[in-house]
């Protein structure tokens, strides 16, 4: 590699020291950690084993910084569709202690049990939650968070 | 000769602890780092809401309107007037200052293009719908939009024609000074006009704002010291340069203890949303709600994607339909801007609060309260040290040539 690299000094070497000391010292103390066991799955029952609800992007990979849709199915423990289902989204990013930049909407298909949540947007790397709160038309109700790691 | 080689062998022993300094990146390290290569910018998204965007005589067109500052009360404001190219289109200004002195500080526009959101408090959803607002702004160009008609229509006829495939309003037929926004005057000779007149005009105006987004469309950032260092740690040879220690020490804090990269993100340094992070009121002023109020301009102007002078179908306005209305996160939230160039555009903050990088760095580090709002900060308990790391890393994101190489003695 050619580079203009200017002479290294004795001083130079001391702030590399300390740097390093600097760096030595992060590796134990991270300002934000993620849990070690993140359940990753997108697709398991929801938090009081109400439904199980898979969700998925349309796009492979996720996409950053763009508006795209995911899917989403619900069913009930006994793998029955659950349809006409009121759905609200939330979410964001834990270790950063804000929301999601968009406000996602769902809305049914014509498939029993399916369907579509416009409006996903994701702004940065890292780990990412989407909550999900669902109201089945006869009163059931759950919750669930997905965890994705960007 | 043999005192010579154990000269040379000699040096090479006092030198070896810095040729071996180069840093050690983890792979975690090396896949954000590389997120921030000008390599990754895509294209300019698409703009279906301006069918002109990519129309090379819109360019050029919109490039002349950039610069006239007939386009203005005191015919001496143009838009290039606080979009100074020199000066990466910014003008060193705590805030903007055409007719009269604004309230925030201008915004640099190259990058814009790849943002969806326009403005401090992302008041418009495109280049074009930005580009009207100034221009009947009493404090900025403080004209009307028949103004801006009669202009096109006298001295830019032939050009708008061949763009837009229409010629603009015929002059003896608008008022001289019309518009909905403009002082009291303006807006009773707008109110005498009628819709089809007033449609017209809007059109006419809308268009304009097309054909200066098309030339803001084609003004790319220039890279500087750290993409070459980059291209050196993706493997490449050619043009490629080292850091100094300080300026790889920068990187590292950046993009990890002082949390920078988690909004200074992808390669344009921002991830184009809106954050509080608690900068104080501009001195004399209120706070600024920023977002908290932008959000509601942006879906109310008849200008935006979904309005009737935008080219897209409904449809294609995303951002738009899916944008966050309510939250208490926008109150005192503004568009987190590009760090491609910062060193050069001081003052800091949406109004110019803060002076210099380290005052910048100072401000992160405290993370005080907010003026309105709650601030996404935490302290980060940073070296002055650190933080002059950092401001040395910063200076590598400058638009600058590469500097010429002194030949190394061999």
């Amino acid at each position: 590699m050619t580079g203009s690299v200017r002479p290294h000094t004795r001083g130079d070497r001391r702030t590399i020291l300390v740097s390093l000391a600097v760096i030595v010292g992060l590796t134990v103390t991270p300002a934000f950690a993620r849990p070690k066991d993140l359940d990753r799955s997108l697709d398991r029952a929801s938090d009081h084993g109400v439904f199980r609800i898979a969700v998925h992007s349309t796009r492979a990979p996720i996409p950053l910084f763009r508006v795209h849709q995911w899917s989403l199915r619900i069913m009930d423990p006994l793998g029955h569709p659950v349809s006409d289902a009121a759905v609200s989204i939330d979410g964001g990013m834990p270790e950063h202690r804000h929301g999601l930049p968009t406000a996602p909407r769902t809305t049914s298909t014509e498939v029993a049990g399916e369907y579509v949540i416009n409006g996903v947007k994701f702004s940065m790397p890292g780990w990412w939650v989407l909550k999900l709160a669902v109201r089945a038309p006869d009163g059931r109700a759950d919750t669930i968070t997905f965890n994705l790691v960007l | 000769m043999k005192k010579a080689l154990a000269a040379i062998g000699a040096i090479t022993l006092v030198l070896a602890p810095d040729a071996n300094a180069s840093p050690t990146w983890t792979p975690e390290d090396l896949a954000t780092i590389r997120s921030l290569s000008p390599q990754t910018l895509p294209k300019p998204p698409a703009d279906p809401s301006n069918r002109v965007a990519d129309d090379p005589q819109a360019r050029e067109l919109g490039r002349t309107l950039f610069f006239d500052a007939r386009l203005s009360a005191n015919g001496k404001v143009s838009c290039a007037s606080c979009h100074q190219p020199a000066h990466g289109f910014t003008d060193g200004l705590a805030v903007g200052r055409g007719i009269a002195e604004g309230s925030r500080r201008t915004m640099p526009i190259a990058a814009a293009v790849h943002s969806p959101w326009q403005f401090w408090d992302g008041r418009a959803d495109s280049l074009w719908a930005q580009a009207l607002g100034p221009v009947e702004n009493p404090l900025e160009h403080g004209f009307t939009r028949t103004e801006v008609a009669r202009l096109l229509a006298t001295s830019y006829g032939r050009a708008y024609r061949r763009v837009f495939g229409r010629t603009p309003p015929d002059p003896a037929t608008l008022p001289l000074r019309a518009s909905p926004l403009g002082d009291a005057p303006a807006q009773a000779a707008w109110a005498r006009m009628t819709p089809t007149g007033q449609q017209a005009v809007n059109v006419t105006f809308a268009n304009f704002g097309k054909a200066i987004a098309a030339y803001e469309r084609t003004l790319a950032v220039k890279p500087g010291r750290f993409d070459r260092y980059m291209a050196g740690l993706m493997g490449e040879t050619r043009g490629a340069e080292r850091f100094t220690p300080d300026e790889t020490e920068g990187l590292r804090l950046f993009i990890g203890k002082a949390q920078c990269v988690t909004c200074h993100n992808g390669p344009l340094f921002s991830n184009g949303g809106f954050a509080n992070t608690g900068v104080p009121a501009r001195a004399g002023h209120d706070a600024d709600s920023g977002r908290g109020a932008g959000v509601g301009k942006a879906v109310a102007d008849p200008f935006n994607c979904k309005g009737p002078y935008s080219d897209a179908s409904p449809d294609r306005c995303e951002e738009l339909e899916f944008t966050v209305r309510k939250s208490p996160e926008l109150e005192g939230a503004f568009k987190v801007p590009t760090l491609r160039g910062v060193a050069q555009r001081a003052p800091y903050m949406h109004a110019g609060q803060v002076g210099g990088l380290e005052a910048v760095l100072d401000h992160y580090n405290r993370a005080p309260a907010a003026a309105t709002g709650h601030t996404e900060l935490k302290p980060l308990d940073l070296s002055p040290m650190e933080r002059r790391q950092i401001i040395a890393f910063l200076r590598t994101l400058d638009e600058t040539g590469r500097k010429p190489l002194r030949r190394r003695s061999q």
